[in-house]
């Protein structure tokens, strides 16, 4: 496996127009095979981070790559190797899931696929057989949310982006998310994913950071992390204690 | 990738609500306007061969050319006016011709019936600039920031999606589903011309083509329009009650400020004022002449014969005079009020050209023949016709007669030899030549190309506020 890192945020800052600073001089990676998760508040930069890896918006300095492309230079070429997952997935409500992840994974460049392949990866997402060609105008939360990781998972790309992609699901459903996140690292995706949830961060990341008020205030493996209480640290980096 | 957005676009918008509403109201309305019209013009023909017959039937028994006054004639009615009207049931059908004078048009069908001026015809013309335009704005109002609201804009530019084919995907498919609920009824509509009773010709059949042609071009425009405002408003709300404005404005307001601007800049004398002045001046040369009656003087005394032909010689020339100074008048006056009307003719169609709707109707009218041309083509063709009638009156009866002149007649008694009646079929029949497509192609272009400049324009405007559009 190549381990160059897939993810790249090099001194990344952004500044909004208004003067806020979103997003302070942030530096990580994710090589393939790992998950990186960002921990904040509300407000903290994650969403902003991520927004600047799909070049939703620029960065004031610094650069955010995929794949070794930075995402503001040459943004179409660096997105052919990302896939994102937003907090809440919202798909036509006009088409069924299957036509819906076949419109959104043909977009993505992929266009080799069955409807076969779709109904295996929808069943591989959990979302029962009965649901594949009903219109997602009756779909939960958590059903799109399926959807959504089933679009990234057969677009196939070597990064994956999440957005507070456990937000509103039920345990269950948290759950088996959580494995199948394992799953697609152990098939070599290096993912980057926002959360508040910090038991479900401690489970699954390879590495945690913390983000406040648009800094990255920490950064450490599991293995850094082992023996710690990643609860309490995590207030204590909230409340400032170790500023 | 711009076909793929092209077909989601279209399967996203065949599977809606609005679209089986569209295509509903439209499949009845353009059917309904292809039966009415085909009803009014098989109504229209009816009365044009009645009047027609009865024009003819009012001088059978007539045994002398002299009591033919006048001969009417009649506009026929042009089946593709019936789907595109125009100006056709504004202007009066029937012309009194006589052997001299002006020419005046008469019986409008608005005249005889007077609650469809109110409401007018429900024809092309009404469905493609009120109604579709209308459908374009629902179909595209929503296009960019809706997206953007549902969430849909987010995931689908997290993939190597370039905005310009995002955009272009965007249009070509709203476009394509606006045209399904507006082409298939037309060709239902055109099959079923025939068995209404009404056949086109190959030029009516490229008008047709044409008229489809410039209210695609036209939907065009409102739904680039759409695409630009949407792109520019953060929300659908927002961008729907802006583009209902534009729409009341472009189609109910402008093409009616557009006359009353022109009127404020262009004072045309009306017509009574006009015909006054004529009066007076006829008036006042029929005057002169009564007192020239005194300087008849003849030779031919004993001979009544001889008498009456000199004294309608006499009368004849001081009335080939008078219509001489009149006909002078008049086309000064006439000439005049032409000019004035043509300007501010020109002026309206100048404000009215910022409305797609009104270039729409302009160009569609020309091309079937219902132009404002259509009322100056039928009195120059009238005005030929009085020549061609004029030459064959005097012909028959040795006097260009019509205006006001004094004839002796010799009237025949009981014993006489009883008078042939005449044949009034032999009088030359009228033909109106319709104003081909081909007439009206110039025109046409010109604001079928403004429309296309429109369209070039606000997709120009939706393209660049997309390209800054945060997709967030």
């Amino acid at each position: 496996m190549n381990n160059q890192p897939l993810l790249e945020a090099v001194n990344l800052s952004k500044r909004y127009e208004d003067g806020a600073l979103a997003v302070n001089n942030v530096s990580f990676f994710v090589k393939p095979g790992e998950i990186f998760a960002m921990l904040g508040g509300n407000g903290a930069g994650k969403t902003t981070t991520i927004n600047i890896f799909l070049n939703f918006i620029e960065p004031t300095s610094g650069e955010a790559r995929i794949n070794g492309i930075s995402s503001h230079v040459e943004p179409l070429k660096a997105k052919q190797h990302v896939a994102f997952v937003s907090e809440n997935v919202m798909l036509y409500t006009n088409f069924t899931a299957i036509q819906n992840l076949d419109y959104f994974v043909r977009l993505g460049g992929k266009t080799q696929y069955t409807k076969d392949d779709y109904r295996k990866v929808l069943l591989r997402v959990g979302l029962q057989e009965e649901a594949h060609n009903k219109k997602l105008k009756g779909f939960s939360k958590g059903m799109r949310q399926k959807c959504g990781i089933a679009v990234a998972i057969l677009k196939d790309a070597p990064a994956i982006l999440l957005d507070e992609p456990t937000s509103g699901l039920d345990p269950k459903s948290g759950f088996e998310f959580i494995q199948l996140l394992d799953s697609l690292r152990n098939e070599g995706k290096a993912i980057l994913m926002s959360t508040h949830d910090i038991f479900r961060a401690k489970e699954i990341a390879d590495t945690i950071g913390i983000m406040r008020q648009g800094n990255l205030v920490m950064q450490k493996s599991r293995e850094e992390l082992s023996g710690e209480n990643l609860e309490q640290l995590y207030m204590n980096f909230m409340a400032g204690v170790y500023e | 990738m711009t076909k793929l957005i092209i077909e989601k676009e279209l399967r996203d918008i065949i599977g809606s609500t609005k679209f089986a509403v569209t295509f509903s109201i439209c499949s009845v309305l353009i059917l309904l306007s292809f039966y009415i019209g085909a009803q009014n013009y098989r109504v229209a023909q009816a009365q044009y061969e009645a009047s027609k017959s009865a024009n003819v039937r009012q001088y059978e028994g007539l045994t002398d050319w002299m009591r033919v006054h006048s001969f009417k004639i009649f506009l026929p009615p042009q089946p593709i006016a019936t789907l595109v009207s125009g100006v056709s049931n504004d202007i009066g059908r029937t012309i009194e011709v006589r052997g001299r004078g002006e020419l005046r048009s008469q019986d409008s069908r608005y005249g005889d019936d007077p609650i469809f001026a109110m409401f007018r015809f429900l024809d092309l013309d009404f469905i493609f600039s009120i109604v579709l335009s209308l459908f374009a704005i629902l179909f595209g109002y929503d296009a960019i920031n809706g997206e953007k609201e549902r969430g849909t804009l987010r995931l689908t530019f997290s993939n190597a999606v370039p905005r310009a084919e995002y955009i272009t995907g965007k249009f070509v498919g709203s476009f394509l589903a606006l045209t399904i609920p507006l082409l298939i009824p037309i060709l239902i509509g055109t099959l079923f011309l025939p068995l209404f009773g009404i056949s086109l010709s190959a030029n009516e059949w490229s008008a047709l083509a044409l008229i489809v042609a410039a209210g695609l071009i036209s939907i065009g425009v409102y739904l680039s329009l759409s695409l630009f405002v949407s792109a520019k408003t953060e929300r659908s709300s927002t961008s729907f009650l802006l583009l209902l404005s534009i729409w009341i404005l472009t189609v109910m307001i402008i093409p009616r400020l557009s006359v009353v601007g022109a009127d404020l800049f262009v004072k045309v004398p009306n017509m009574d004022e006009i015909n006054s002045q004529k009066s007076r001046f006829m008036s006042q040369i029929w005057n002169e002449d009564r007192t020239k009656l005194n300087g008849f003087t003849t030779t031919n005394k004993n001979d009544v014969q001889a008498l009456m032909n000199e004294f309608n010689k006499y009368m004849q020339n001081l009335a080939d005079e008078r219509e001489k100074k009149y006909n002078e008048f008049a086309m000064r006056l006439n000439e005049d009020r032409y000019n004035r009307q043509m300007e501010q003719q020109q002026l309206a169609l100048f404000f009215s050209g910022i409305s797609p709707s009104a270039l729409f109707s302009l160009a569609s009218s020309e091309v079937a023949g219902t132009s404002l041309k259509l009322e100056q083509e039928y009195l120059a063709q009238s005005k030929e016709y009085q020549k061609e009638y004029a030459k064959f009156m005097k012909e028959k009866t040795g006097m260009n007669m019509g205006g006001f002149a004094m004839v002796f007649r010799k009237i025949t008694d009981d014993n006489a030899e009883k008078p042939t009646t005449i044949n009034i079929n032999e009088i030359p029949q009228f033909t109106f030549k319709p104003i081909e497509a081909s007439g009206g192609i110039g025109p046409y272009a010109g604001y079928a190309g403004v429309l296309a400049a429109f369209n070039l324009l606000f997709f120009a405007g939706a393209f660049a506020a997309f390209k800054k559009y945060d997709v967030r």
